[in-house]
């Protein structure tokens, strides 16, 4: 005798949903989980409800913060998205600069905006390498993306000293300024990429077996969309054009001219697919950067303390939108820093999915990584 | 005692040669080890890696031993509700059943290990449908649900897959006349039979990639979502077997599809030479097949379970068909070979 097997409808009821079904535990310890437990509701093949069970790498980042001076604050939150640190510190630097009330010069904002845009590179590659390891264990994919990051992990090492966390922006500016023969590298390594790019089309996105897997499924129509809260790239392939960038600009991002890569699908296949517009836009935005480029310092001074108050800084990350709040009382360091990540938001549009469709659990691996998530980001 | 063993062993050396050395027991876990090897290496060179590099030199040749015993060495470890003899039983029984098939195979004239009289074709079909029985007793025993999940899948594939792949050698047994793989491997010295059953061949291939398991088709074991599929919950020797079990199919299959359509033992019918007719060309065509094989596995997705099920029915099945009445008309007008 088994008993009735029960889930949470998309509007909080509690229905049921069929006998003699179980349930699988999707990590821990599982060739897709990553550092968080994915619990699928399943009759074997069909799938009726995925509970994503985040904090497994939760460190308190968010308490940390209030006990470092502001300059001390960079490191730990640089390691929420190792991948995507500097997007990640555009956002804690950039509330900083606004509770100081600071401004840093335009040379700075444009270096900002180079790193910001070949650390997005960086971080769609990877989430691109992992979306074909889901839809196959075909590691192909993931070592060319790999290696392709590779020079643009040796160029930010030139600039910044590290091949990760690079610790490079400080409130006022950023910590130096370019290196000769930089930028005639970093044309170079620009050319080559695009090529690649071309070879990851044929290659592997208009592969007919990766679109059989891949399209029509996990569809998020752009109503949810927008009432799910998705962010990013994944909110742009179900058709909405926003982009922190665009909508707030921030470092250089105003003055430059780019386009907002948006797809109609909303499924995986077009959330993959935008990632891969994204990078030509991110080409695109370093190379008028470069061109645009104005001379003088890179940095102004900080003062030592904020006056009190309290200031909120939105920016895109490589997993969408991230909102910094950050309250001072006047002293060096932070009464309260509240950080809103992407992928926490993602995650619950994983968890509706299977509420509003019919999903197979050969799609739930797809399904995940299409969103490209990130539990340390989420666990903060 | 002994006198007569060694008498035994005198008397018999040609049959014990071809049971335990070649095409026997030491070639096939020797292939399994080269194999396994030839994967790594050339799958790295495709991933832009190296491959194994610290055990036996730049080839890494010593490193498949190294993990042999490695996998050896460590505790077996049975889950505590698993039935624990049907799940010993299945590792070991697993490797068996292909390399059973392997027995059928001519490897160069008179070079057979079992000559089943003039059926070996139908005996071939016989033994590999122990297969997904096996693999539903592992994955029922280990009393886990990936395994149980992989081992239904097994089933719903091998079924998709193993009709499909029947039905295209009912043509080359039409077109050869006969159900024995040795005179079937005779019928192809002047011209090998994929140019007459081209359309056979292309739904046995498609059937052959779902029987081997390998991707796009490894959906039992598919890693992304069950682990390892039914064999989940193996560890040390009996994983050692799993593995082996895996490669001895491929062989297995392998060397059916060279012998059904690419000739077998018998060079290219251009330079027929009888000296070199033999082990020499069914080896080089081999290598040659796997190297295609894996290709295949790291050049696409992964099908879902529902996609290759419809696959199996809705094309190959009414192709292979069609390819049955084609062979009839075929043999009616020409008069076959």
């Amino acid at each position: 005798m088994t008993t009735p097997i029960k889930r949470y409808s998309p509007f909080g009821e509690i229905e049921e949903v069929g006998e003699g079904l179980f349930r699988l535990n999707v990590g821990p310890q599982h060739p897709i989980s990553g550092q968080g437990r994915f619990i699928v509701l399943t009759d074997g093949e069909r799938v009726f409800d995925i509970e994503v069970d985040i904090g497994y790498s939760h460190r308190g980042i968010e308490k940390i913060l209030e006990y470092k001076t502001f300059v001390q604050g960079i490191v730990p939150v640089e390691r929420m998205v190792m991948l995507d640190t500097s997007n990640i510190l555009m956002g804690y630097v950039g509330a900083i600069e606004k509770v100081m009330d600071i401004e840093p010069p335009p040379r700075a904002n444009y270096i900002r905006t180079i790193i910001m845009e070949m650390n997005r590179i960086v971080s769609h590659l990877y989430a691109l390498g992992l979306l074909s390891e889901s839809a196959a264990w075909n590691p192909a994919v993931f070592l060319w993306t790999t290696a392709d990051r590779e020079p643009f992990l040796d160029l930010l090492e030139m600039l910044t000293g590290a091949r990760w966390s690079y610790s490079f922006f400080v409130p006022g500016g950023v910590r130096a300024d370019i290196p000769r023969g930089f930028i005639e590298r970093l044309k170079a390594t620009l050319d080559w990429f695009e090529k690649r790019i071309e070879v990851y089309e044929e290659a592997w996105i208009y592969n007919e077996l990766f679109r059989m897997r891949t399209e029509g499924m996990g569809v998020v129509s752009r109503q949810n969309a927008i009432e799910w809260g998705l962010a990013g790239p994944n909110l742009r392939a179900s058709g909405v054009p926003y982009d922190t960038r665009k909508n707030e600009p921030y470092a250089a991002y105003g003055e430059l001219d780019f386009k907002i890569v948006t797809h109609t699908a909303g499924d995986s296949y077009a959330r993959g697919w935008a990632r891969v517009e994204e990078m030509k836009v991110s080409i695109d935005i370093i190379r008028q950067a470069i061109d645009n480029m104005p001379d003088g310092p890179v940095r102004v001074r900080m003062p030592p303390r904020p006056k009190p108050g309290e200031a909120l800084f939105r920016v895109e990350t490589g997993r969408g939108e991230m909102n910094v709040y950050i309250v001072s009382d006047g002293k060096e360091k932070p009464y309260r820093i509240k950080i809103s990540p992407a992928s926490f938001r993602n995650f619950y549009t994983i968890e509706m999915l299977p509420k509003t469709q019919e999903i197979l659990l050969a799609d739930v691996p797809v399904l995940i990584y299409s969103f490209d998530p990130w539990f340390l980001d989420a666990d903060r | 005692m002994i006198d007569a063993l060694i008498s035994f062993v005198n008397e018999n050396l040609g049959v014990l040669f071809v049971i335990a050395i070649f095409p026997g027991l030491a070639f096939i876990l020797g292939f399994v080890i080269f194999a396994v090897w030839y994967q790594r290496k050339y799958l790295a060179r495709l991933m832009i890696r190296m491959g194994p590099v610290h055990c036996g030199g730049r080839m890494g040749w010593l490193q498949l031993i190294a993990d042999a015993m490695k996998l050896v060495a460590k505790e077996l470890i049975f889950p505590r509700a698993a039935n624990k003899t049907l799940f010993l039983f299945a590792s070991v029984v697993l490797p068996v059943i292909p390399a059973a098939m392997i027995a059928l195979i001519p490897f160069a004239p008179g070079l057979i290990i079992y000559d089943a009289a003039g059926v070996s074709l139908l005996v071939f079909f016989a033994i590999s449908t122990l297969f997904p029985v096996v693999s539903v007793i592992r994955g029922w025993a280990a009393n886990n649900k990936f395994t149980i999940i992989g081992a239904f899948r097994n089933i719903y594939l091998d079924i998709a897959g193993e009709i499909p792949v029947f039905l295209a050698s009912v043509g080359v047994m039409i077109w050869a006349g006969t159900y024995d793989l040795n005179e079937i491997v005779l019928k192809q010295a002047s011209m090998w039979f994929i140019v007459p059953q081209f359309l056979g061949f292309i739904v046995f291939f498609i059937g052959f990639l779902a029987m081997i398991e390998k991707v796009p088709f490894d959906i039992p074991t598919a890693e992304t979502e069950l682990i390892y599929g039914p064999n989940t919950e193996y560890s040390g020797a009996m994983f050692l077997n799993m593995m082996e079990a895996d490669y001895i199919n491929l062989l297995a299959w392998t060397l059916l599809m060279i012998t059904l359509y690419f000739g077998g033992y018998n060079g290219p019918p251009i330079f027929a030479d009888p000296v070199l007719n033999g082990v020499f060309w069914i080896l080089l065509k081999l290598i040659i097949a796997i190297t295609i094989i894996f290709t295949i596995t790291i050049s696409y997705a992964r099908l879902r379970i529902d996609q290759a099920v419809k696959m199996g029915w809705n094309y190959l099945l009414p192709l292979s068909i069609l390819n049955i009445l084609l062979t009839l008309a075929m043999k009616f007008y020409l008069g076959g070979v």
